[in-house]
């Protein structure tokens, strides 16, 4: 049979934010595959260099939509590493709570995600609920529901309201006991079984091959691999949780790992709030006004663990009001971009949304 | 005279049946072209429920009735996106979200993003926001539906009467309108 | 930065033995910044690919134009020692080839592509590097040079509404 050239997006139901695969299909067997991306390029890495070093927290969270608060973590950890600012333990611990309910906010959406290609709509409509209940928190604690600006250069932008910590653990508390339902929903249902069992493998040489991080490397190679283990920042290296693992990555395997990854997550969020220190939570980083603060000159790179692997930033600065030039790793960028183009060839049509859905693609970082 | 006058009569009378049937049953385009489609999916879930409006999401262009310009707008989707308008069938509206969608917002000064959509496109209905929440969109969704019933979401007409003037923008920001369907080979 | 990883500091004193590194920084405690000449960048990767630092997490790019110079970053990760490295070197600006380095870390394939597009980096032996991959029907110098001026392509390029009224705070106003 001949070739045939499908699109799949940039405007397809399936399709996850504003990207594109242009395909070669025989049949329903894709034979060639790339993504197009830059539907969503902003230049962000050129804006940057024009704007001082706080205006940048107003702009950097719009690098990854569904999860922003890692963009403001890591910016303030190279700022910080360039001045030697101790930033006060206060702010550690509330910069944790915060990543980690961004972390849960983002894997409901991707949890959920998995309703749209294996058509179990159910799934998307129980966790944006929840996702809900995650922003409607982010708004009392910051002011925002998505783009919250909150973690700013020498510790956190306010305090936390006063009452907050009842809010976040009745919710926490309903959650987790619902999170059995989810697994009876989706992770149990036959036909999202029958769609991700054996679909979509990535074998750990692969991993290796494309520097694929987060959920991915941890379901084939068995370790522990998260930043939070392997280079704690903050205070991860005071709470106790696990990493789960597994050794054959599957689309369900990568699922369930996100499914007990929300256990962990809730388990974090509960250590913090029992072990939170009262006290400041800003400090002032360098003299002067704060729009006119010059970061001493440095070439520097920090990474946090984001709900789909390892985002970093590499952060230079010559000494002015302005970086100088910053690089922005997103951490789906190896398997959208080459895993793609090497791996999704040989599956169905049908698999390129799931591929989408269960390595974590997010089209914004990517583009930048 | 009779004849003509009770014409002109029943013609405004479907008219009039028409709109209410389109007010109260949109269908919107599912292309999330930028940063504030996130919250639509809790504007279209349990919470908010957008399908009390009588508002659904449609798959193809050919169908829908609703382009939802969610955000800024790089001169890449611009291409897809005239693509996608000019691919639905009239009458259709354009609900433009965000300040990027007016001046450029806080991509002003960004190299691939445009500055402002209605010298492109013809835009009925702007929300507020940066990003607009559920609240917001639900309130510029209703906004649309009381235009559609007193006729003045007519920006389908403004882009069939200035078609030319709106062509000539495209093309002097965009260069080629054609989209290319090779990988760049 | 007074508790450098002692692992680190040993990695880099074996790196100064075998290939001339011109200098070493610790921007933190388990990072450390090699600086070597553009002919030994190769060899270094794939000898610290040996070392356990599997993973390349980003090639980057940065522009001195006043030295006339790009400098090019390869960041690696050790996972099971948790050490990070910046591998620099410096090129040429108004001559800038370099060699791809797909051979040893394969998933630098579209790093490559992206600095390429955003600088103008030739990487001989990428047959791809030089497709456009985020842009379309680009018509200017690579956008992430410094003396690209995006704000003037920007009010050359797009199209913005006219006002009638002058709503920008002159001087001395609003304050």
């Amino acid at each position: 049979m001949k070739e045939v050239k499908l699109f799949l997006g940039p405007q397809h139901p399936g399709m996850h934010g504003n990207s594109s695969i242009h395909m070669y299909v025989d049949g329903d067997i894709i034979k060639r595959s790339y993504l197009l991306p830059g539907m969503l390029h902003r230049g962000f890495e050129k804006s940057m260099e024009r704007r001082t070093w706080m205006n940048n927290i107003a702009l950097i969270p719009r690098i990854c939509v569904p999860e922003p608060d890692p963009n403001e973590m890591v910016f303030a950890l190279n700022a910080e590493a360039l001045a030697s600012v101790e930033v006060p333990e206060r702010a550690h611990w509330i910069r944790m709570l915060v990543l980690e309910l961004a972390r849960l906010s983002a894997h409901l959406m991707a949890f959920g995600g998995i309703g749209g290609p294996t058509g179990l709509y159910t799934a998307m409509y129980w966790a944006q609920a929840d996702r809900d209940s995650i922003l409607t928190l982010f708004e009392e604690i910051t002011g925002q529901r998505v783009y919250h600006m909150y973690i700013t250069i020498g510790g956190v932008r306010k305090d936390l309201p006063k009452g907050i910590e009842k809010k976040i653990l009745a919710f926490v508390d309903d959650l987790e006991s619902r999170l059995p339902d989810y697994e009876n929903l989706v992770l149990n249902n036959p036909s999202v079984q029958a769609r991700t069992k054996d679909q979509i493998m990535l074998p750990a040489e692969v991993v290796w091959e494309l520097g694929v991080t987060g959920i991915g490397m941890r379901s084939s190679t068995g370790k522990a691999y998260d930043l939070r283990k392997v280079t704690p920042y903050a205070r991860y290296d005071k709470v106790e949780f696990d990493v789960p693992t597994a050794t054959y990555s599957d689309a369900h395997t990568r699922l369930t790992l996100k499914y007990l990854e929300m256990y962990q997550i809730i388990r974090i969020i509960r250590q913090i709030l029992d072990l939170m220190p009262a006290g400041k939570v800003r400090e002032k980083a360098l003299d002067g006004s704060a729009l006119r603060w010059q970061v001493p000159a440095g070439q520097v790179y920090s990474a946090v663990e984001a709900s789909r692997g390892e985002y970093g930033y590499y952060t230079v600065s010559t000494g002015g009001t302005m970086p100088y030039r910053v690089a922005v790793r997103g951490a789906s960028f190896p398997q959208a971009t080459l895993g793609i183009e090497k791996y999704l060839p040989g599956h169905r049509i049908d698999d390129a949304a799931l591929w989408f859905d269960t390595m974590g693609i997010c089209s914004p970082e990517i583009d930048r | 005279m009779a004849t003509a006058d009770k014409e002109k009569k029943l013609k405004e009378g479907w008219e009039g049946i028409s709109r209410f049937f389109r007010a109260n049953s949109l269908w919107m385009l599912m292309y999330c072209t930028g940063c504030c489609a996130i919250e639509l999916p809790q504007a279209m879930t349990s919470r908010y429920d957008m399908e009390r409006l009588g508002m659904g999401p449609m798959a193809t262009p050919r169908q829908a009735d609703v382009l939802l310009v969610t955000g800024y707008l790089s001169v890449k989707t611009l291409r897809r996106v005239i693509y996608a308008y000019e691919q639905m069938s009239t009458p259709k509206y354009i609900v433009a979200f965000g300040p990027c969608t007016i001046n450029g917002g806080i991509y002003h000064d960004a190299a691939t993003v445009i500055k402002s959509l209605d010298q492109y496109l013809p835009i009925d209905v702007y929300i507020a926001g940066c990003m607009p929440k559920p609240e917001a969109v639900m309130n510029g969704f209703q906004d649309l539906i009381d235009m559609i019933k007193d006729k003045t979401a007519d920006g389908w007409k403004r882009y069939r009467d200035n078609y030319d003037w709106y062509k000539q923008n495209q093309i002097e920001s965009l260069g080629e309108l054609r989209i290319k369907d090779e990988y760049h080979e | 930065m007074s508790k450098i990883n002692m692992q680190l500091k040993e990695l880099t004193e074996n790196v100064g033995k075998s290939y001339s590194v011109l200098q070493v920084d610790y921007p933190t405690p388990n990072q450390a910044a090699l600086d070597f000449q553009p002919g030994d960048v190769h060899a270094v990767l794939a000898y610290l690919k040996g070392q356990g630092f599997r993973q390349m997490s980003l090639l980057s790019c940065v522009d001195w134009i006043e030295d006339g110079q790009f400098q090019l970053v390869y960041l690696l990760f050790n996972w099971e020692a948790g050490l990070r490295l910046q591998v620099r070197t410096r090129i040429d600006r108004a001559n800038p080839v370099f060699t791809t380095v797909t051979g040893i870390y394969p998933g630098a394939k579209y790093y490559e592509r992206d600095v390429h597009e955003f600088f103008g980096v030739e990487f001989n032996g990428n047959p791809d590097s030089s497709k456009p991959l985020f842009l379309e029907n680009w018509d200017d110098m690579p956008p992430m040079r410094k003396d690209f001026d995006p704000q003037a392509y920007s009010d050359r390029k797009y199209k913005a509404r006219e006002y009638k009224t002058d709503f920008n705070t002159k001087a001395g106003e609003g304050q």
